[in-house]
């Protein structure tokens, strides 16, 4: 007997608008020459790209770049289009690599940008292609390295796929007038070298803040508006032998050599010289900051840069230039390379320039600097403060390691005074999440069912394997869960059981995983969540959300497909009616056999839907027309405080109260002001059978006359049985 | 070397509460004022509930000569300002070696729980305290901020509070016209503004207001048990009088009385052997025994929920005006122990046997109720009467007879060693909750005190150790079986 609780959220799926609008600062993006610029980095880069002339840009969402497509998109009707400047939201990484494919032959611009390390891995058999093939038009990647505090990913550097396929590689100082010069130069350089480049920048770049002085924005020579006169073919530029042959030639003889020329020509690195010649630090250009606030408190220079150790910033770290290397090494005693991540290639090739060029310079790095891990200031400063101390133990660096241990006994005071540590927040799901449901769901089969190796996806479903879930036992990939599942199920004697988003269907899911698992006869069953968007990096549109992200309806169904593929066995739950869905997955972990089943669990993103309903219930409330208004409530003498309540939801909502009764045994639940009304607590408390302490109170705001009066005569009744 | 510095803020929040946009206003607020400044974040768009820094770095000095170079992260030791939306993330900040003599700390004292406090069953949470103590003895300065109520208002509050504590070279001038100039929510956002400046205005520092855990609040026992009052110690007054009038409300005065005749063997034995200790053991067996002889069956949760004055607090917490309406709706899952288990006991038995359905079946009713409804009220206040006939239902015998195990297994244990009783006093922490979990938790007191006496004279250390791991289970893991 089970009576729904919330009004079924019709699919209404809006025109347009991810999470974060930047409809507001688009007019930034057309700035003319000589007008002053302020703003994010993430905008900077947009305009920079238009003012090199891009005739087409892409990408495929991932944080830390994921507002660069939120940019895109918003500018794409207003400044875009009226330049002729093509924009298209990828259904991956590989097709944003694969729209590159323009330069190859025609003098197009264009620029592309993801998610590294796990985004460039998806997009690097179209790159190797690429990288082979060579560009006419200038080919820019501008990839966020999720590396670090606040990164998602594993952790890799795209320094190695630089280096695989010869794609010159920024890493840019973090300087906005710098880094919008950088960002244009790139497409010379790319051009000059015909080869596509990587500029990188990391999560904390890509959210700075800073002001520049605009140029106009160049439109591009040829597009949609003013098309090329014809198509061209070239066997030269195609990837089979013997072309290929003469393209690793062209790379290594040609194109890398031309880059190199131009680094050096344009001074793309920076040489910061100062009055010491015994030393001198090269450094990844994203370091210099950091670089720079490390010498400052050590004492060994000021506020501006300036400073006695003279500096090489690398803004391009791959190809390096020996002939500018062996200049800043020459004559110095000691160089200390800073470069962040693995494996050391800056490190090594200077090493290995150092040797060839008999220049018998110390070089050091990672012997002073930690091996592994973010490169934050803290580390960076004890790194210098060791080097400083080597090499100068009597002058700078007795003056260093005096600062640093001063900083460092500061911290650890500071550390020491907290009696307790404080409790870990990791990200996790949102007030209403229409995912978590599915995962009380799959908790509860487990407690009745025993554990089971649980294949999980990247996207918000991915934090389910965090606390109060910690569900799942493996995450391989973006859309690759059903997958990763393959070779699982049969050696534990299980289906494979598998969570996926339609973020990751359509990212790879699709192919990767439905058609192979129906090609191989998978005993498997996938869970998939579709809330409508790429939810995690911010609400991005997908084929499947009903609009593209520029507002034009398109939707692919993603049951559709999947019936056209041959799936039988489909069945759609509405994820927070809980009983139901476990039901269903369980009916689809029974059905054992050779074929696929899919469990659709289709409630649209809170997120998205509390975006409409807060627009419509501040109208109505304008208006003064009559809506009501709904949440969930706890008795708290009735609740007992053992929280088992918060250990199968996990809503934020859902949170403790201290309590004033002597007899409790802690504090008690507490359903804070958040509350959607989602439903899911009562909805699990009811399906493990917890408790009936919550209540469901609905208001009506604005009543009509007939209501009031059934309000006040039921009120009477009630108070007459004793309530008041 | 005297070289002009940036000065520097760090801000801890959580997703969602307008740290973004407060770092927004004091870049808006730097540009128009003229003073170089950078910020940055990890805010990590999809991190809704996890905690997000942001920081910011301002050079006090317009129109400098060359640029002054930022700096993308915090360095320890060189924070000038940390500024927090919660209070543990302004203990983050400390625990990252960012809060030192030179910084000053701002901070809320509302609590938002995390995830690893509320999964623990009991009280799992932080208290302020200890951190906010913390701060203050190594901190330049620890401003408060009160920001409960405020609701989407704490970033501008807080944006006061900063701008009011005189570090940046800004004014609340320039910061009101930031909050214009971004554009957001301005009439409300300057209301927030302003509330934050002033408020630290009148009060700078310390206003004792820390204390997170409320004064517990005592009923006064009933009248009629003036003279079985007096019996016991002042100290134990209070608890006692409040059990009391507790199960004169959950049955009648008779049943009051039981509950004194249970806790007087226990207090007789501790007044011989617990003096010493402030008799703890009676302390907590006082507690525990009454909680669970006021164990929320099915009468109970009629009786809470039709509750005289429920409606009044439920409207109060939504904001309900006068003549709105107001719906209430209850969840009930009664499985089928509980529902067998409010029958009188020889119905009971026939229940479970006739039917045949094993008491951990699944089988449960699952009932929206609309409470608020003349009906729905009528039929819960028939329930919640129907409690004069809870003394012959199967449920409250079989609790009964739970709870005379566990007193005697208090008993025996603390004849062994006092410690050993008052921990196995705590134990009765297991009779808790409802349908699943109660069970469960039944099942693990009625494990362990099988053979109790004997196990306990055989090897009181083995008992020992099992008492911990089972409280220790109770607390941190208690969705398992117990072992």
């Amino acid at each position: 007997m089970f009576i729904p609780l919330t009004s079924s959220s019709k699919k209404r799926h809006p025109t347009r608008g991810m999470e974060r609008s930047f409809a507001a600062d688009v007019h930034k993006l057309t700035l003319g020459v000589g007008e002053a610029f302020h703003g994010e980095v993430i905008l900077a880069l947009t305009k920079a790209l238009l003012q090199a002339g891009v005739a087409y840009v892409g990408g495929y969402p991932g944080a830390p770049i994921s507002h660069l497509m939120d940019v895109l998109a918003d500018a794409r009707d207003d400044v875009l289009g009226p330049m002729g400047v093509q924009f298209e939201s990828s259904a991956n990484e590989a097709g944003a690599a694969a729209l590159l494919a323009a330069s190859i032959y025609y003098p197009l611009r264009g620029a592309v940008t993801w998610k590294s390390v796990v985004g460039t891995n998806v997009a690097s058999d179209a790159l190797s292609n690429l990288a082979s093939a060579g560009v006419l038009g200038g080919a820019l990647i501008i990839v966020g390295e999720d590396y670090g505090t606040g990164a998602s990913v594993l952790q890799e550097r795209t320094h190695a796929i630089a280096l695989k396929s010869s794609i010159p590689l920024l890493d840019p100082r973090y300087n906005m007038p710098r880094l919008v010069e950088l960002t244009e130069l790139a497409f010379d350089l790319s051009e000059t070298s015909r080869l596509p480049v990587i500029m990188a920048l990391r999560i904390r770049a890509i959210h700075m803040t800073g002001s520049f002085i605009c140029k106009d924005n160049r439109r591009p020579a040829y597009s949609a508006k003013n098309p090329y006169p014809h198509a061209l073919r070239d066997y030269g530029r195609i990837v089979l032998p013997p072309s290929t042959y003469a393209q690793e030639r062209e790379k290594y003889e040609v194109r890398l050599p031309a880059a190199k020329q131009f680094i050096l020509e344009n001074a793309l690195n920076e040489h910061f010289p100062a009055s010491g010649r015994k030393f001198g630090i090269v450094m990844q250009g994203g370091q210099y900051h950091t670089v720079m606030r490390g010498l400052k408190l050590l004492g060994a220079a000021d506020t501006y840069g300036n400073s006695d150790i003279p500096s090489l910033v690398l803004n391009v770290i791959h190809p390096l230039v020996p002939e500018q290397i062996e200049d800043f090494m020459r004559d110095k005693e000691h160089v200390l390379v800073v470069e962040e991540g693995n494996p050391p290639f800056l490190e090594q090739e200077i090493s290995a320039m150092a040797q060839r060029a008999g220049i018998r310079t110390v070089i050091w790095g990672k012997d002073v600097l930690p091996v592994a891990g973010e490169y934050t200031a803290d580390v960076v400063r004890a790194g210098l403060a060791k080097w400083l101390e080597k090499i100068q133990p009597f002058q700078a660096g007795k003056t260093a390691v005096l600062n640093e241990e001063k900083l460092e006994s500061q911290a650890k005071r500071a550390r020491a005074s907290l009696p307790i540590p404080m409790p870990p927040r990791p990200p996790g799901f949102c007030v209403g999440c229409p995912e978590r449901p599915v995962f009380t769901a799959l908790t509860l089969i487990q407690r009745a069912r025993g554990q089971l190796h649980i294949s999980m996806d990247i996207g918000c479903n991915t934090f389910a394997t965090l606390p109060p879930f910690n569900l799942g036992s493996t995450v391989l990939g973006y859309g690759l869960s059903l997958a990763s599942g393959g070779a699982i199920g049969p050696a534990l004697d299980q289906p494979a059981v598998v969570v996926m988003g339609d973020g990751g269907f359509w990212h790879n899911g699709l192919l990767t995983g439905a058609a192979n698992a129906l090609w191989n006869g998978h005993d498997a069953v996938l869970i998939l969540i579709e809330n409508g968007y790429a939810s995690a990096t911010g609400q991005q549109h997908i084929p499947s959300t009903g609009s593209t992200p520029w507002g034009t309806p398109v939707r692919v169904s993603i049951e559709d497909t999947l019936r056209g593929m041959g799936v039988r066995w489909i069945k759609r739950v509405n994820g927070y009616d809980l009983a139901e869905t476990r039901r269903v997955i369980e009916n689809a972990l029974d059905a054992r056999g050779p074929h696929l089943r899919v469990v659709i669990s289709d409630q649209e993103c809170m997120l998205a839907v509390q975006r409409r309903a807060g627009r419509q219930q501040a109208e109505d409330e304008k208006l003064g027309r009559r809506f009501s208004r709904a949440r969930y409530g706890v008795d708290e003498d009735v609740c007992t405080g053992d929280h088992a309540c918060m250990r199968l939801s996990g809503c934020p909502s859902l949170t403790l109260k201290p309590t004033n009764e002597p007899l409790s045994d802690g504090p008690k639940a507490f359903v804070d002001t958040g509350c959607v009304a989602c439903g899911l607590c009562s909805e699990a408390a009811m399906a493990a059978r917890l408790c009936p302490s919550f209540y469901r109170v609905s208001r009506v705001v604005n009543p009509s006359g007939w209501e009031r009066l059934v309000h006040s005569l039921s009120r009477k009744f009630v108070n007459q049985m004793g309530e008041a | 070397m005297n070289d002009p510095h940036p000065v520097s803020l760090l801000l801890g929040a959580l997703g969602g509460q307008g740290g973004g946009v407060l770092t927004n206003w004091l870049v808006e607020a730097a540009r128009l004022a003229g003073f170089p400044a950078q910020s940055t974040s990890i805010p990590g768009v999809a991190q809704r509930t996890g905690a997000t820094t942001y920081y910011f770095e301002i050079f006090p000095f317009r129109n400098p000569a060359s640029d002054p170079i930022f700096c993308l992260f915090p360095s320890a030791g060189d924070v000038d300002m940390v500024a927090a939306l919660e209070p543990t993330e302004a203990g983050r900040a400390l625990e990252g070696g960012y809060v030192t003599n030179q910084t000053t700390v701002i901070t809320t004292t509302e609590r938002v729980y995390s995830t690893a406090e509320k999964s623990i069953a009991g009280d799992g949470s932080l208290s302020t305290v200890p951190i906010l103590e913390a701060i203050e003895k190594t901190a330049r300065r620890l401003v408060r901020v009160d920001v409960s109520g405020s609701g989407k208002q704490a970033n501008a509050r807080m944006l006061g509070a900063i701008i009011q504590s005189g570090l940046l070279p800004l004014t609340a001038q320039d910061a009101r016209q930031a909050i214009a100039s971004v554009g957001l929510a301005v009439e409300m956002n300057l209301a927030g503004f302003e509330s934050g400046f002033d408020y630290q205005s009148r009060e700078n520092g310390s206003n004792g207001s820390d204390s997170p855990v409320p004064v517990p609040n005592f009923d006064a026992a009933p009248p009629g048990f003036e003279s079985e009052m007096n019996e016991f110690p002042e100290s134990l007054r209070w608890i006692v009088g409040h059990a009391l009038a507790r199960l004169v409300d959950y049955q009648n005065e008779k049943y009051a009385q039981n509950y004194l005749a249970r806790l007087k063997p226990v207090f007789a034995m501790d007044r011989k052997i617990g003096l010493e200790r402030n008799l703890v053991l009676t302390q907590k067996v006082a507690q525990r025994l009454a909680a669970w002889m006021s164990q929320e069956d099915i009468f109970r949760v009629a009786q809470l929920k039709t509750k005289k004055g429920r409606f009044a607090r439920i409207r109060e917490e939504v904001g309900a005006k006068a003549d709105e309406p107001v719906k209430v709706v209850d969840f009930f899952s009664p499985g089928q122990v509980e529902l067998s288990s409010a029958l009188p006991l020889f119905l009971s038995r026939l229940f479970s046997k006739r039917i045949g359905i094993k008491s951990r079946s699944n089988f449960a009713l699952h009932l929206s109720w609309p409470t608020s409804s003349p009906l729905g009220y009528a039929g819960l206040k028939f329930l919640s009467l129907l409690r004069v006939i809870r003394q012959l239902s199967a449920g409250f015998h079989k609790e009964q007879q739970a709870i005379q195990t566990w007193l005697e297994a208090v008993q025996v244990a603390a004849g062994v060693d006092y410690s050993l009783g008052c921990a196995t006093a705590e134990l009765a922490i297991w009779a808790r909750g409802y349908g699943d979990v109660r069970e469960r938790g039944l099942a693990c007191l009625d494990e362990l005190f099988t053979d109790w006496a004997r196990r306990l004279r055989d090897n009181p250390e083995a008992v020992s150790e099992q008492v911990r791991a089972s409280l220790h289970a109770a607390r941190y893991d208690p969705d398992n079986q117990c072992v």
